[in-house]
């Protein structure tokens, strides 16, 4: 899985300097946007070609639409409607350092991703955009697989603005 | 109240001898002649309206404001004369419950010292239900669970001296409070157990990912005592249930994705599991489903199960219901099942509740806010609130 | 212990390890666990999150060096909750020392086996900041300790 041991590669490093938490957020921001993972993922070309509404795609590729393939398990506004995108947050607002991580299938490719549904904090609600699915969720019991709470919790402001879902990599079919 | 001065009092016995003086002008000039015109109104008081006497069949209604998140509210309405009878703030992602007695709604909110951003000050707040006024608070630790609002995400023990309301950092614990002096008590450590399920004086259920449920029973102080957990009464991995029990006669029910009834009694030291039943056919099973927010209610009494039920598979389990059925509880035969009709009622089911008395109704708000009332033993349509607030979700009732 | 000893454990050590990985290889592997079962909170560097979520970065490596770190470590809810099988838990764990402690892990704890992870985590702390503050006071009153505060 070369792509994966990519990201842990530059946590690794970044980790060898030492870096101030400040720093270490800004490694994270790069890693969870997967900019270090841009070279490396085919879908890659899809993402930098979605446009602005309007631009003929398939709500399954639309990230400002609730179908995309990518928000499977989201709820919340979608950041791509606030200012934002579906993986970056709108100016001004705080990505939350704890997240849930989720599995989606792309059908473009037909492979399954890990996806990382963050919550963007320390703004009101962005209103715009509203959608929830729940594919794989599960209740708060088993909080790293549940939706409902909010993810800006941990945040030094915590009001919750919009969700992300940032692509992690692709998921290897797991056996017990 | 307000009695307005002399003055204005003056002024309105001169605009009578005015009206007066028109009158008879209007007559001269072959209009319509009027016998004496009718006393003028008399001034009004202005005064702070009061709630009539509390009934069974009002419902507090918890909307979220999703679109304005710090805004939250609890509702509260009448489900006889169809008014909303006032208003409680609520702040940003609340819990609320009812004492056991009635009086007080309590609320556990975030503010933040600048209303959409700042300091985070986390509170429980005592709100009396005869005024509708705040009566007191306690300020609690900055990690109150902050989640979509549901049932025991904050209770008062059957006695009325605890509170109890969760919190999450995300490591879950939940707090013990004093209502009365105004305290927390105690921090109570569930390891990842959520929620607050109360039980006689001092116990308290929270429900855990390894499918217990962990019982904490406190001593008088507040303070933990002993703790003991049960063994796996679901599989989270096979057939999740809703983290939001139903309020039973002894206890709390879970509905599972599937439709399965766990029924739990909580009226002794350790809980007790009944015999798991399910709310569906083995031709309906994964087909038709429970599903929503608040999914389910209990006429204690009458021994009646209401449930949203949607046709959906996996990941629907969230989707409101387009039917409600309804469930003997002894018998757990289906006894009802009344469709939502799209032309009366906008959106599908996402909270229901019953009222407790002999003649109950059915409360139940959909996700485009509409908050229907239903004969809950005949399941006609009695009523429906258009907008009922913004995003309603959490019915309670007295 | 000499030398020849030590080596002898780690050997035995290994061979218990590679004895207890499952047959078949088919499943994705630790580094896939650790993204979708504890990353969440424990962030992509395990760096936790200061006050709210502990690190296992230059932590997990040191709480395996004693009988009572390890029983902390196999109980804490994350684990004994988790939905990893026993054996996935276990490699996770030792994935997660050897990627984010692996200079504390040289020194010589053993890795976790899926036989001590069933018999350990079933039986979830009641008291889990507590159990925590007393183990880490423990390590470090005998070598190197994961930190009090975070």
């Amino acid at each position: 899985m070369p792509m994966l041991d990519r990201v842990f590669e530059n946590s690794a490093r970044s980790l060898a300097r030492r870096t101030s938490r400040r720093s270490v957020l800004a490694s994270l921001g790069r890693l969870l946007t997967g900019a270090a993972l841009l070279p490396l993922l085919p879908i890659d070309r899809t993402a930098r070609a979605q446009g602005a509404p309007g631009s003929g795609k398939s709500a399954v590729n639309d990230p400002q639409s609730c179908d995309y393939w990518k928000y499977c398990a989201i709820d919340g506004f979608l950041c791509a409607c606030c200012g934002g995108t579906s993986n970056s947050c709108p100016p001004g607002t705080q990505p939350s350092p704890i997240t849930w991580i989720g599995t989606c299938h792309n059908p473009g490719d037909g492979r399954d991703y890990i996806v990382s549904y963050n919550d963007c904090c320390g703004k009101v609600s962005c209103g715009d955009c509203f959608c929830n699915r729940n594919e794989r969720e599960v209740p708060m019991y088993r909080l790293s697989r549940n939706n409902d709470v909010n993810w800006c919790m941990a945040n030094s402001e915590s009001d919750y603005h919009c969700s992300v879902s940032v692509l992690i990599g692709v998921a290897e079919p797991e056996k017990k | 109240m307000r009695d307005f001065p002399q003055g204005i009092a003056g002024l309105g016995v001169s605009m009578h001898k005015n009206l007066l003086r028109a009158a008879l002008l209007a007559a001269m000039a072959g209009g319509p002649v009027l016998a004496t015109p009718p006393p003028p109104l008399p001034a009004e008081h202005l005064t702070v309206a009061k709630l009539p006497p509390r009934s069974p069949h009002w419902a507090y209604v918890l909307d979220e404001a999703q679109n304005n998140e710090i805004d939250a509210r609890v509702l509260l309405y009448d489900g006889d004369t169809y008014r909303r009878l006032g208003q409680i703030g609520a702040g940003f992602m609340p819990g609320d419950n009812l004492s056991p007695d009635g009086n007080t709604t309590v609320v556990a909110a975030t503010y933040f010292s600048r209303g959409g951003h700042g300091t985070r000050t986390d509170v429980v707040e005592f709100n009396d239900n005869e005024t509708l006024t705040k009566t007191g608070e306690i300020v609690i630790l900055p990690k109150h669970a902050q989640s979509l609002a549901m049932l025991y995400d904050i209770a008062y023990s059957a006695d009325g001296k605890f509170v109890y309301v969760p919190y999450l950092q995300p490591a879950a614990s939940f707090g013990v409070l004093d209502p009365v002096r105004k305290s927390v008590l105690s921090e109570i450590d569930t390891a990842g157990c959520v929620l607050v399920v109360p039980s006689g004086p001092n116990r308290v259920a929270s429900i855990c990912e390894s499918g217990r449920l962990l019982t904490v029973t406190l001593n008088a102080q507040g303070r933990e005592a002993s703790r003991a957990s049960s063994e796996p009464f679901f599989d989270p991995d096979k057939d999740p249930v809703f983290v939001q029990g139903v309020p039973t006669d002894d206890g709390v029910a879970y509905l599972s994705f599937l439709g399965q009834v766990h029924e739990v009694d909580l009226s002794h030291a350790q809980p007790a599991f009944r015999p798991v039943w399910s709310l569906v056919g083995a031709a309906d099973k994964g087909v038709w489903r429970p599903g929503g927010i608040q999914i389910g209610a209990i006429h204690k009494a009458q021994g009646t199960l209401f449930v949203a039920m949607h046709r959906g598979g996996d990941g629907s389990h969230k989707e409101g219901g387009s039917e409600i059925w309804v469930f003997d509880l002894k018998s757990h035969q289906r006894i009802a099942r009344w469709p939502v009709d799209p032309r009366q009622i906008s959106g599908t089911v996402v909270a229901v509740q019953v009222s407790q008395d002999a003649a109950p109704i059915l409360f139940a708000a959909t996700d485009k806010a509409d908050l229907a009332v239903l004969d809950a033993k005949t399941g006609r349509l009695k009523h429906v609130e258009k907008q009922f607030g913004q995003t309603p979700s959490l019915v309670l009732n007295p | 212990m000499t030398g020849a000893a030590a080596r002898l454990r780690r050997a035995a050590v290994l061979a218990c390890l590679i004895a207890a990985l499952p047959v078949t290889h088919l499943y994705a592997g630790p580094q896939q666990d650790y993204i979708l079962y504890c990353m969440g909170c424990h962030g992509p560097q395990a760096e936790g999150v200061p006050g709210k979520v502990p690190p296992l970065a230059h932590s997990l490596g040191r709480f395996m060096r004693s009988p009572e770190g390890r029983n902390y470590v196999l109980r804490v809810p994350g684990a004994a909750n988790s939905a990893l099988s026993d054996a996935q838990l276990a490699e996770v764990l030792n994935w997660v020392a050897q990627k984010f402690d692996a200079a504390e892990l040289a020194r010589g704890a053993a890795p976790f086996t899926a036989e001590e992870v069933a018999r350990l985590r079933h039986n979830p702390l009641t008291s889990v900041l507590a159990t925590r503050s007393a183990v880490v006071r423990q390590l470090s009153s005998t070598g190197s300790a994961p930190p009090d505060q975070y």
